[in-house]
């Protein structure tokens, strides 16, 4: 089993330069890079000024232009600069962000709490209230609390969280004025006491945790659901049964334990998506977390910044795929990897 | 376990069925799976319930622990009286009791029927402490004995080992420790040997036969479609089809002398090594459609080779034949030689097809 799993670490690598390739030549072919708006920069400056830079609107010295290309890395045949990225990034750097000036580390490092801090409210959220109501839908399969709640989740199933995040924050936040319009902290946090604090927080938090919960709502509401049926339906329930067992020592002793597998394993692949935050929510909520950064770094082509977000991104989800296998393991007493 | 007969004439039932009626719901219609099915079984015997697939004889014993699920199935009527109790009007909590601890159950597959996730020990203490006040670890001692009983090797060290580490034949005899640990008065065993291959099957029944030597009072109820698991083993036969018993006698009684056509036919179609090379013989047709079985009519008319008119209009009843040996048929019944019968229409040409 050590085997397995230290094969699987190997095979993260081919995957990550896979990924980070593609990526590295995709921000070398697409126009608009650092170049482009530094000139674009210029020559706004310039117009506001008034003066020309020698003579003519455009120009730029060949030398300028040269130390520029230096600079981002430009100056090199693209798989030269692929190859230093990536020396670079086996030593922990990932370069500097042109437009904040800051190690694209500390940039990315910096928003990762507020990512987190959403994504696990978001998710726990989402587990705590899934996986009741989704044993409490099995159980009673076909009520009226099965049914309408069906009904809900599938409606929610239809709208993507960051649309779900729109229209509550359109009704609720501009018309209602229950909630805030966004941002992740209330206005004058510095001189509010400790429950004012509590409560502002909550206000910027429920709508942003809601649209993060929309998303996993319905297949894991469904996924518990199904997944506990088919298991009532088992053998061993019958077999649970006819020992005497009252029924919530079947269900929850012998069912439930098994229908959590696949939900147990589901915990892998949701840590990349709780850390690495949502790009269209925290668009959408104006949350400053890695999400929106990503988002922001492709719109203004901070290439730095892109590739570094794309190799947490990419590690997390690698690392997580692996923790996933690693869980089925741990619950499944069937499953040896060989 | 033949020289435990004795005991059957003079021993008491310890379980009497009383026309259990058990249906389900099949599409709009209800599918009447066992229709007045009576039998009683004594103590310290082993009773066989053949008969093909879909004759009821599966659903008749689900009933007796009210395991039948429901819905679709549901349980009409009838009466099944254990200890001076009617099962079928215990509370919920009540049946609990008797599940296990008086009747236990093993089922057809035993791959399936333990929980996968759960270590054997667990599974086979929790019967007892379930029903005992037994402490976790005096439980897990016991788990250890019975395991061992059931010839489990090195039962102590394969407690916390779980069901995909354990063969086809293991898992039976896990089944059967656990259905044992409580000392139940009754075993249900539903087609227990049908999943396992023969040298397993061979060593699972010769299990079971022992079973009776340490506690003699414990009766058996083998259901089966298997005529020579039942020659082996049982007591008394009941042959059930469409969902009624169709005639019940003791073991060396039915197979010398098998009054009921099904029965001859049944029996006719074991392969026999006298008449190698020959086709086997069959009984014609194929087992009804629940819900296409003759109503108010013998229900295996359509089947039976040498059914008169009025099988097809009356529904016969189970009629005694000699001791302990009852017959459902009208030509039986009238004292007419059916197995004489069955052979004229076997040599007779061909003419009539059967319905």
């Amino acid at each position: 089993m050590g085997t397995y799993f230290a094969r699987r670490m190997l095979l993260m690598i081919p995957t990550f330069i896979g990924i980070t390739m593609l990526v590295f030549a995709i921000t070398r072919f697409v126009p608009g890079g650092p170049i482009d708006q530094m000139m674009l920069k210029l020559q706004e400056a310039s117009m506001e000024s008034g003066t020309d830079i020698g003579g003519s609107t455009m120009e730029i010295p060949e030398a300028s232009l040269a130390a520029l290309k230096e600079r981002f890395g430009l100056d090199l045949p693209m798989w030269q600069g692929y190859l230093h990225w990536l020396w670079d990034v086996v030593r922990l750097d990932l370069g500097t962000s042109f437009k904040f000036n800051e190690p694209v580390l500390d940039v990315i490092v910096n928003r990762f709490p507020i990512s987190i801090y959403f994504g696990l409210i978001g998710f726990a959220l989402a587990y705590v209230v899934c996986i009741p109501l989704g044993v409490l839908k099995a159980v009673r399969h076909g009520s009226k609390l099965d049914v309408t709640s069906s009904l809900l989740i599938f409606a929610g199933y239809s709208i993507p969280g960051w649309a779900l995040g729109a229209v509550l924050l359109v009704f609720l936040g501009g018309q209602l004025e229950l909630v805030p319009l966004g941002g992740f902290r209330p206005e004058g946090w510095a001189d509010m006491d400790f429950w004012e604090k509590v409560r502002g927080q909550a206000y910027h938090t429920i709508l942003p945790v809601l649209a993060y919960a929309a998303g996993s709502f319905a297949t894991l509401t469904i996924l518990m659901k199904n997944s506990l049926m088919e298991n009532l339906g088992q053998d061993f329930v019958r077999t649970a049964f006819a020992k005497g067992l009252p029924e919530r020592k079947v269900i929850f002793g012998h069912a439930l334990r098994n229908s959590l597998i696949p939900i147990c394993t589901g915990l892998g692949h949701a840590i990349g998506l709780i850390m690495a935050g949502s790009y269209l929510i925290e668009k959408v909520f104006n949350i400053n977390g890695i999400g929106y950064l990503g988002y922001n770094s492709i719109v203004e082509r901070d290439y730095a910044v892109v590739m570094g977000v794309l190799v947490i991104n990419t590690v997390l989800i690698l690392l997580g795929n692996i923790l996933s296998d690693f869980l089925y393991v741990l619950v499944d007493p069937r499953i040896r990897f060989e | 376990m033949s020289a435990d007969q004795q005991n059957r004439g003079d021993g008491k039932p310890v379980l009497q069925v009383k026309d259990l009626v058990t249906s389900f719901q099949v599409g709009t219609n209800r599918a009447v799976a066992v229709n007045g099915v009576t039998f009683d079984v004594y103590e310290g015997e082993t009773l066989g319930i053949v008969g093909e697939s879909g004759s009821g004889k599966s659903v008749t014993s689900l009933s007796i622990l009210r395991l039948v699920p429901d819905p679709p199935g549901h349980i009409d009527g009838g009466q099944i009286l254990f200890e001076g109790q009617d099962l079928l009007q215990l509370s919920y909590a009540q049946m609990r009791k008797v599940r296990g601890a008086k009747i236990a159950m093993i089922f057809q597959e035993p791959m399936s029927s333990l929980n996968p996730v759960m270590k054997i020990g667990a599974q086979v203490a929790e019967t007892l402490q379930v029903h005992s006040k037994l402490s976790k670890s005096e439980a897990r001692e016991r788990a250890v004995e019975v395991l061992d009983a059931v010839g489990i090797p090195d039962a102590r060290a394969r407690l916390d080992h779980y069901p995909h580490q354990f063969s086809g034949g293991m898992r039976q005899r896990v089944m059967i420790a656990m259905a044992l640990i409580a000392k139940p008065k009754i075993l249900i065993a539903d087609e227990p040997t049908t999943a396992l291959d023969v040298t397993i099957q061979a060593q699972i029944l010769e299990l079971m036969k022992g079973l009776q030597d340490d506690r003699p009072e414990t009766a058996i109820i083998l259901i089966t479609h298997d005529l020579a698991v039942v020659a082996e083993t049982c007591d008394r036969v009941l042959v059930m089809y469409g969902g009624k018993v169709q005639e019940v006698a003791p073991i060396e009684q039915l197979f010398e002398d098998p009054r009921h056509p099904y029965t001859q036919g049944l029996l006719g179609s074991i392969p026999d090594p006298k008449h190698k090379g020959e086709p086997l013989p069959t009984i014609p047709g194929n087992v009804p459609h629940i819900l296409e079985l003759p109503v108010g009519a013998c229900r295996f008319h359509s089947r039976c080779p040498i059914a008169e008119e009025r099988c097809r209009t009356t529904e016969p009843a189970l009629t005694s034949v000699g001791h302990e040996h009852s017959v459902r048929c009208h030509l039986v019944a009238d004292g007419i030689d059916t197995f004489a019968r069955m052979r004229e229409h076997a040599a007779a040409p061909r003419t009539e097809e059967v319905r």
